[in-house]
């Protein structure tokens, strides 16, 4: 079955290559500009922590790792699950049926159907990124191994609010706003979410869980975060699953393949 | 006249059609500055003055923001590129009207709207963070914030409209040149992310001499009051030169885009 779908998930990541190697220019100016961006947010970090007292007692190093976590979760984020931002269309024009036909889960080909390849640029230099600065911190053996358990956990939740934008996609015809809304609620957790007050601190770690997804892994690598907090991480991001698949299905059976 | 007032009104009409959207927009704008305040907000937990900002200037600086975001960034202008590379533009290069005049006036809603709901929220995030914010009560420097507000307008405009001149060229890279420009360079350079100060003096004096401070650091800066009444002529100097070579170099693209635009898709 694993193998069935590997399978599947590479000929779309191919046909989503060759999609956009037929648009060199826009991949050229998209790749260029998330470069800069990332330059952007890593040198404007360090030149504030380095040259104030740090962000809550967190020194510069520790700091961009916040920032370098955030970068690698979102960008892992946006590469596996970049076929949420076409979704609506599939569900106003009816082409959802076609989805629903083929013997291949609907959910899966929703989710996953197209990986964005500049992503896939991005990816190696930004994970080098992370292992450069977390090396910094002399993390040990098992705050590594929490900080990956925790990413993917993260992961998990990322793909949980996805399926949760996809479910109301087919009841709302909303998708592209709710995925914005959740991209910048995401940004806040750029810094340690430490630095916002409540209730705002309680809604990023409940609500939209941008503390368990980008702080809580960042802090794993420090030594700040005991196996409780990692358990309790890990039980919320199955629970949020286990949730989305149940929406997803309560969503189904609420399409009306209404314009096919 | 009557055309441009019909215009403004259906601008109007779009613009409160879309509500969710409007809702949105306003509500990125919120979290962003939400970022803003509480990054430099924890910072001043362990220290006075940083980068010669202190709690009540860096306070006055998230709430500008809001403001000049308003006024300065709100624009219909981003839909130009999809007009020239849908062919849509056709519709209005055969209407007897101005396509500039049209973009102008479509900004005015936008604006107003914008403006009167940042108000809104300003009162609000006031009384929610109840911040130290700095109140400039000289009238020189209220005055030139006005001016450089206008300059600062103006510049957005011609960028907005130079990045979205790029699909006569390539029709499908329209929005990828706007996210470079207007989405990176726009806001890192023009201090809308974070003051520029930030930077190192050779950094921020190279940045000085592009167009990008004087969109959003410098209006701050002068309503700050931090300058000389030199410093304050010399920015409004540089602003308007820049307005100038963007007015110029709109005028020239913007005709030969149009010597090159064949209207594909109608």
């Amino acid at each position: 079955m694993i193998n069935y779908y590997l399978k599947i998930w590479l000929l779309m990541a191919k046909n989503s290559i060759y999609a956009w190697m037929s648009k060199k220019e826009t991949v050229a100016i998209f790749l260029f500009g998330k470069m800069v961006r990332y330059i952007f947010y890593f040198g404007f970090l360090y030149f504030l922590v380095s040259k104030s007292n740090g962000i809550l007692g967190f020194s510069a190093n520790q700091a961009l790792f916040f920032t370098a976590t955030y970068t690698l979760v979102d960008t892992l984020g946006q590469f596996f699950f970049r076929s949420v931002y076409t979704f609506r269309q599939f569900v106003v024009t009816g082409d959802f049926d076609l989805v629903l036909t083929r013997p291949i889960n609907a959910l899966f080909r929703s989710v996953a159907g197209g990986p964005d390849p500049i992503d896939l640029i991005t990816i190696p230099p930004i994970i080098a990124v992370v292992v450069y600065i977390g090396s910094l911190l002399n993390p040990t053996l098992i705050g590594v191994v929490y900080y990956l358990i925790l990413v993917i956990n993260a992961l998990m939740i990322s793909l949980s609010v996805h399926i949760f934008i996809l479910g109301t996609g087919i009841i709302t015809l909303t998708v592209d706003q709710l995925v914005i809304i959740f991209r910048d609620f995401s940004s806040m957790g750029r810094f340690p979410i430490d630095i916002y007050k409540e209730p705002l601190k309680s809604v990023l770690t409940f609500v939209v869980p941008v503390g368990i997804m980008f702080t809580i892994p960042a802090k794993a690598i420090l030594g700040l975060v005991s196996p409780i907090g990692v358990l309790s991480s890990v039980v919320f991001g199955i629970a949020l699953f286990i949730l989305s698949l149940k929406y997803w299905q309560f969503a189904l059976k609420k399409y009306t393949s209404a314009s096919s | 006249m009557d055309k441009y007032i019909s215009i403004l009104k259906i601008g109007f009409q779009q613009e409160l059609a879309y509500k969710l959207q409007f809702i949105i927009g306003r509500l990125r704008n919120i979290i962003q500055i939400l970022v803003f305040f509480f990054l430099w907000s924890s910072i001043f937990q362990t220290q006075d003055s940083v980068f010669g900002y202190t709690i009540s200037s860096i306070g006055a600086y998230t709430f500008l923001l809001i403001i000049i975001r308003s006024i300065v960034m709100s624009t219909k202008v981003n839909d130009v590129s999809g007009f020239v590379s849908s062919g849509e533009l056709s519709n209005y290069l055969l209407k007897p009207i101005n396509f500039f005049k049209y973009i102008i006036i479509k900004d005015i809603p936008v604006k107003l709207l914008n403006i009167g709901f940042s108000a809104v929220e300003l009162t609000l995030l006031f009384i929610i963070l109840k911040p130290n914010i700095y109140i400039q009560s000289d009238a020189t420097q209220l005055l030139f914030f006005i001016l450089s507000i206008i300059i600062a307008s103006f510049i957005f405009f011609c960028i907005l409209m130079l990045s979205n001149s790029f699909p006569f060229w390539v029709p499908e890279a329209g929005w990828g040149a706007q996210f470079l420009i207007v989405a990176i360079f726009v806001e890192f350079l023009s201090g809308a992310f974070f003051p520029i100060d930030v930077f190192p003096t050779t950094i921020q004096n190279f940045l000085k001499l592009t167009p990008f401070p004087y969109i959003v650091f410098i209006p701050i800066k002068t309503y700050l009051g931090n300058m000389t009444i030199y410093n304050n002529l010399q920015n409004m100097a540089i602003g308007l030169i820049w307005c100038f070579i963007l007015f110029l170099l709109l005028k020239k693209i913007w005709w030969k885009g149009l010597k090159v635009y064949e209207g594909v898709g109608r």
